[in-house]
């Protein structure tokens, strides 16, 4: 392409020949509503300046015009809104946005035009924007803060939009493994990828880019004495036809975790217009490596000067990638301003694309090396930029001679290159200073990590090669890998010498974080105030808070502060890296889990059967329970349910109970460990016979309740609650595995394994007649309360039949095994059809409960001791079991304690509220007269009021005590009587008939 | 981060819970203790030491093998010296209680 | 009163939609399917009698109990390692492998059974992206090296806890996963089996039942 100054027609800045892009793709795309093209291969930043675009943003405070400055992931200007609609995605980086037909992109920040932005007069105010200026300017008066300066400030905030509606896009995550996770598909990574591939090693190559080769893809060279492309091509063959190696593209890796675990996000479809149809836009990977490899390479670094931020001016390797790899001319006559070697090998770019090279401007004047024969070098720094919102018209020179100016179009600068050394630093690994390269080099990287090539401060291509290639056979021969690496690839090693240079000591504004707005002056203004600490220097500035992180400007702001202290940089030290390297969104991070998936649900085994009713269900936990079962012509939730209790309380109803933890607990000592575990005895348990039991933490709180039964000497099958099952499982194995080990008892979850359903009611007995086989006595005396055993039903099915009761009324618990759960629920709706049954769901159900004086989840509340809930008299008094201990000391036994009583509005037509709280009557409401609250409540179709329950001081003695509910919430002060929780059948004669 | 179980392998740590520090051991309890054994049982369930490095520590791998295990820890690099399994854990057989 | 009728339900009957799902016209990258009514019971070592667990097994099914992380084939019922002295005894064909009562009298006073039968449901993965799909839901390394045929894990799935196995591979070379889930999870997790593989392309077996 040498001396190819023809160019694209419509792409008034693309050369007519060169680059990796594909002249017969063109695409066509939209920037703030002007139609351009593109070439298949560009990104939208290489369109953008291949069309000859130059402003395409506004900074964040200043509303300042600006520019494209890099080609990578490091842009902290060119943030762009991508795409419409629902798939509006805000401050996404032109410069790794691959360019797709009919790609539609709107600048950011700006109103009503980009070019006639409206907040620029902010820019006028800047003196008043200086760092600081949110703590100095909105403190007082106080009330301000909430009504006037956080809503204004909030409204000026901020970048682009977001969509405001629903993604339409899905995403996942997925797991990975590998021996060897080489992170950078440049020279060094695929060095390192192809050394630790060629030993056998399981190899993942991950790099951000559409396509490896990183810098090589712009800079070129020449490795193993053919043009460096090639060698890429050659060595992505080599690689691809490995099987024990994958590569990754359009894959960042954004961070490390413990143990050698990395985050990646791979953008799946973001280079088309939407995902083809199942697949996704991005995804997730978490990779588990047992050895890395880092060949991240470095960032080029700006000088700080006035006018550097003016559209046009731009990184020399960004130029060079635009030049090189995209064929596209960020300027016709373009001035370098470096104060390093590398810097001057944008001269070679420019001049082969055939572009004028205006001057080079570097304090220290011409390099040792290279032909720079008719190139105009002045030995000096740029003290100026002249130009409009459209960029870069002129250059001051400040050299030995005094200022000169000169023209240009764009300025490409170069103050050196960071290593990018983030993934090494992101447990807490301090880098360290080389002055050498005048860069952070790293120091100590998470173990199992190695950081080589430019990542490592080896800044020569020949090097890269080398470090690559010795870290990757390294870490495939620690991962155990036993095969040969091969020799690694040779190329030059390009000499680098570096003047430090961060900035032009100059009037004007100089910009060290372009995104956030942080100039030179602000830095030294922090220092002044105070904050002469790296990390009060990046709060007080904001400087590298932005998007971008700061990955252009935060060594710079660090060392400009270094240098106000009068300080080392070394000394200085930087801030604390933290991932995520790169933008991570939100939905990539959820993947499957979002909406009706947010997290798995469980069903019960009637769950079909019900939601052909036309159940309504609750979440219970992850539990999807009936709630109620609406009739035609009901209208309201609680019609439904007082039917439901009704019919129980006068007839007979059903519900699933199957969502109720079960636990077979089996060994010969497992009579000894139920004692152990509940407060109360077990391993005196008739076999055949059921028990409540109540379980307390160590600390003497209860932990959980329930129902457990004795099926055989060496079997017990416990229940919990609903919410508790897992916490109880989990604890009865620790009581199991490391309390007591000497026990033999073994444990099994069986809460899937059973449909179980209770059956309620007084024509309970009429309905299990007509299930069960008439063999089965099921008489009072045949099967008596708390009985428990294996029953034969009509039709050739067994199930076990639990004579409990939590409704209060004649009951028992029928189970059989889950596959036969529906035909349960239906054989129940025929067997009882006679009797008028009523399947009910869980309202019902805690309406019962209630008023039987039952406690349940709100009074096992984590709070309640067995007194609390009138259950004390259950402890045994002969023998240990957890808790016992800590539920007898003085403030868990004290006489004031809140207790579990009845409450019942003195108004029959009031309703009660749970929260509400209780305090004396003529008390005035306050936590000095606070005596507890309501913890449930229910409309009780019995009793034919709201009633509930509650934890109050003393309440076991004031049953028949007139107080007060005071319910701040609502706004509600009403009276209520204390009274026994039992309200229904309080002799307990319906369960026992 | 993956954790080691002793029976299971490497795994993802999102299968384990973790409970807290395994030193502390469960007092024998007499029925008639008194408040000697209250203040036993009083350091063990809230007296702890706030460790910066290794500690021993109760790991539950309930998303695999429902085993309880003992890892050595450090607070401050996250990184697992070792695990071990809980002395019940299995169907090993201990002559008596807590014995390791 | 007439006698009623018990008939079994699996609970993947709303769930599983048999056919062709997904990405593709060709042929799928992953198979699923389930077979139901299967049989299992969870055997747990009492304290101390591993020997006496080992011939019982070996005597009832055929098999040893398996080694840790492995699956041990007997005649009609497959050993699943599940834990530390304790295995899965899973079979498709109930009605050939021994009942739990056989079961029970054969391990009585040496092992502890659980009848888990109906507290599992069974789902199969193969295809040549079944590791694709499952790379998605499992955090286990499934590398041919790591997680060969006869390999078997409890690990979990969606916060869930599985026992998964591998079997010997289909007759096209590709690898053939099996994952026993939790009855009440498994409406739920079937949908993540099916959304993780229909970029793929999935073909659903109708529900076969166990004999």
């Amino acid at each position: 392409m040498e001396g190819s100054t023809r160019t694209v027609a419509g792409q008034s800045h693309r050369l007519g020949a060169g680059g990796q892009i594909d002249r017969n793709a063109p695409l066509n795309f939209s920037f703030d509503g002007k139609e351009m093209t593109g070439f298949a291969g560009d990104t939208l930043a290489s369109a953008l300046v291949a069309n000859g675009v130059r402003l395409v943003g506004r900074s964040f405070k200043y509303h300042r015009p600006r520019g494209i400055l890099t080609a990578g992931p490091e842009e902290p200007n060119a943030l762009v809104e991508l795409r419409t609609g629902a798939r509006r995605e805000a401050n996404t980086r032109a410069t790794t946005s691959e360019l797709y037909d009919g790609l539609v992109a709107q600048s950011q920040n700006r109103w009503p035009s980009l070019r006639h932005d409206f907040m620029s007069v902010n820019q006028l105010a800047s003196p008043i924007f200086v760092a600081g200026f949110y703590y100095k300017t909105f403190m007082w008066p106080a009330k301000f803060w909430e009504a006037l300066y956080e809503p204004a400030i909030r409204r000026a905030a901020g970048l682009g939009k977001t969509a405001g509606i629903a993604d339409p896009d899905h995403y996942d995550k997925a797991w990975a493994h590998c021996d060897v996770l080489v992170v950078g598909g440049g020279a060094t990574g695929l060095a390192a990828a192809l050394s630790a591939g060629r030993a056998g090693a399981r190899v993942i190559l991950c790099d951000d880019d559409s396509r490896l080769g990183g810098r090589l893809q712009s800079d070129g060279g020449v490795i193993d004495g053919v043009d460096a492309l090639q060698w890429v091509q050659s060595a992505v063959a080599e690689l691809s036809s490995l099987p024990n190696v994958r590569i990754m593209t359009r894959t960042a890796v954004f961070g490390v975790y413990d143990s050698g675990d990395f985050g990646a996000l791979e953008r799946v479809n973001d280079h088309v217009p939407q995902p083809p149809e199942h697949q996704v836009r991005q995804r997730l990977w978490r990779i588990a490596a047992k050895r890395s490899v880092v060949g991240a390479g470095a960032i080029e670094r700006p000088i700080v000067f006035p006018g550097n931020d003016r559209p046009a001016v731009m990184m020399a390797s960004a130029v060079r990638t635009y030049v090189n790899r995209f064929a596209a001319l960020p300027g016709k006559r373009i001035a370098l301003f470096v104060n390093n070697d590398d810097g001057w090998s944008t001269v070679d770019a420019i001049r082969r694309a055939g572009v004028e090279v205006a001057a080079v401007i570097d304090p220290r004047g011409k390099p040792a090396t290279g032909d720079y024969s008719g190139i105009r070098v002045i030995q000096g720094v740029v003290a100026d930029v002249g130009g409009s919102v459209d960029g870069v018209s002129s250059i001051t020179v400040a050299g030995a001679g005094g200022n000169q100016k000169i023209d240009a179009d764009c300025l490409a600068m170069s103050g050196g290159w960071n290593p990018n050394l983030a993934l090494s630093c992101f447990h807490r690994g301090k880098p360290e200073w080389r002055d050498d390269i005048a860069a952070f080099v790293p120091a100590n990287a998470p173990a199992g990590m190695t950081m080589a090539g430019a990542a490592n401060g080896d800044l020569s291509l020949g090097a890269c090669l080398r470090t690559g290639h010795a870290a990757g056979a390294m870490a495939a021969a620690e991962a155990g890998a036993k095969g040969k690496s091969g020799n690694a690839a040779k190329a030059s090693d390009e000499a680098f010498s570096i003047k430090p240079l961060w900035h032009v000591q100059v009037k004007g504004k100089a910009f060290v974080d372009f995104q956030h707005d942080v100039t030179a002056s602000d830095v030294k203004l922090a220092q002044r105030e105070g904050y002469e600490s790296v990390e009060h220097l990046k709060r007080y500035t904001t400087l590298g808070m932005a998007t971008d992180q700061g990955k252009t400007s935060n060594v710079t702001g660090l060392a400009i502060m270094a240098d106000a202290v009068g300080r080392s940089i070394a000394d200085t030290g930087t801030t604390v890296y933290r991932p995520p390297y790169a933008p991570v969104a939100i939905g990539a991070l959820a993947g499957h889990n979002r909406d009706e998936n947010f997290h798995a649900t469980r069903l019960t085994p009637s769950h079909h059967w019900a939601a052909e009713r036309g159940a309504v269900f609750v979440d219970t936990g992850l539990w999807k329970r009936a709630q109620w079962f609406p009739l035609p012509g009901e209208t309201d939730w609680l019609q439904s349910v007082t039917r439901e209790v009704l019919a129980v309380r006068n007839g007979v109803g059903f519900c699933d109970v199957s969502t109720l933890g079960k636990v077979d607990v089996r060994g010969a000592d497992a009579g000894t460990f139920l004692d152990r575990v509940y407060i109360n005895a077990f391993s005196a348990l008739g076999v055949g016979k059921a028990r409540y039991g109540l379980m307390l933490r160590e600390d003497g709180i209860v932990m959980d309740d329930g129902t457990t039964s004795r099926l055989a000497e060496d079997h017990y099958f416990m229940t919990t609650t609903t919410a508790k099952a897992g916490p109880v499982m989990q604890h009865l194995e620790f009581c199991r595995q490391v309390l007591w080990p000497e026990l033999d008892v073994q444990l099994s979850s069986a809460t899937d394994q059973w449909a179980q359903f209770s059956i309620a009611g007084p024509r309970t007995r009429d309905l299990l007649q007509a299930l069960v086989d008439p063999s089965e006595d099921m008489s009072n005396e045949g099967f008596p309360f708390m009985g428990v055993r294996t029953v034969k039903l009509r039709g050739g099915m067994e199930a076990r039949l639990f004579r409990i009761s939590f409704s209060g009324e004649m009951a028992f618990e029928i189970a059989v095994p889950a596959r036969y759960g529906e035909a349960m629920a239906r054989n129940l709706m025929i067997a009882g059809e006679p009797f008028g049954v009523t399947p009910y769901g869980t309202e019902a159900l805690g309406v019962m409960r209630i008023e039987k004086g039952h406690v349940a989840g709100p009074e096992l509340n984590g709070t309640t001791t067995a007194g609390d809930l009138g259950l004390g008299k259950m402890a045994s008094k002969k023998k240990d079991f957890i808790g016992r201990v800590l539920s007898q000391r003085e403030a868990l036994t004290a006489p004031d304690r809140q207790v579990v009583v009845g409450i019942r509005p003195v108004d029959k037509t009031r309703r009660l509220r749970s929260g509400a709280h209780i305090v004396p009557k003529g008390a005035v409401p306050g936590p000095e007269t606070d005596q507890g609250y309501v913890t449930s409540v229910c409309f009780s179709p019995t009793q034919n009021q709201w009633l509930g329950l509650g934890l109050v001081s003393h309440g076991a003695e004031r049953h028949g005590e007139i107080v007060k509910a005071h319910d701040p919430l609502r706004n509600e002060t009403y009276d209520v009587e204390l009274c026994s929780p039992v309200f229904y059948d309080p002799e307990g004669v319906r369960q026992r008939a | 981060m993956r954790i080691a179980c002793p029976f299971c392998g490497a795994r993802d740590s999102g299968e384990f819970t973790y409970l807290g520090d395994a030193s502390p051991k469960r007092p024998d309890a007499p029925i008639d203790g008194g408040t000697a054994v209250e203040d036993q049982f009083y350091d063990y369930v809230y007296l702890r030491d706030n460790v910066a490095g290794l500690t021993r520590e109760y790991w539950y791998h309930g998303g695999g093998c429902r085993s309880w295990l003992i890892a050595e820890r450090s607070t401050t690099t996250h990184e697992f010296k070792s695990v071990t399994a809980a002395p019940g854990a299995g169907a090993a057989k201990a002559k008596q209680a807590g014995e390791r | 009163m007439p006698d009623f009728v018990w008939s079994s339900q699996s609970p993947l009957k709303k769930a599983l939609v048999p056919g062709r799902h997904g990405a593709g016209k060709a042929a799928p990258g992953v198979s699923l399917s389930h077979v139901s009514d299967i049989a299992l019971v969870q055997v747990m070592t009492r304290r101390g009698r591993n020997a006496d667990v080992a011939k019982a097994a070996k005597k009832l099914f055929g098999a040893e109990p398996p080694a840790a992380l492995k699956i041990s084939s007997g005649k009609v019922v497959t050993l699943v390692w599940s834990g530390p002295d304790q295995f899965l005894a899973f079979s498709e064909l109930p009605q050939t492998a021994p009942s739990v009562e056989q079961q029970e009298q054969a391990f009585a006073g040496s092992a502890s059974l659980s009848n888990q039968s109906d507290g599992r449901c069974q789902i199969r993965i193969s295809g040549p992206n079944a590791r694709d799909a499952l790379a998605k839901m499992t955090s286990l390394d499934l590398h041919d090296t790591v997680f060969p045929v006869g390999s078997a894990a409890t690990t979990s799935i969606d916060h869930t806890a599985v026992n998964f196995w591998r079997e010997a591979d289909d007759a096209s070379g590709n690898p053939v996963y099996v994952a026993l889930v939790f009855t009440s999870f498994s409406d739920t997790l079937w949908h993540l089996f099916v959304e993780s593989s229909l970029e793929y392309g999935v073909e659903v077996a109708a529900i076969g039942a166990g004999h």
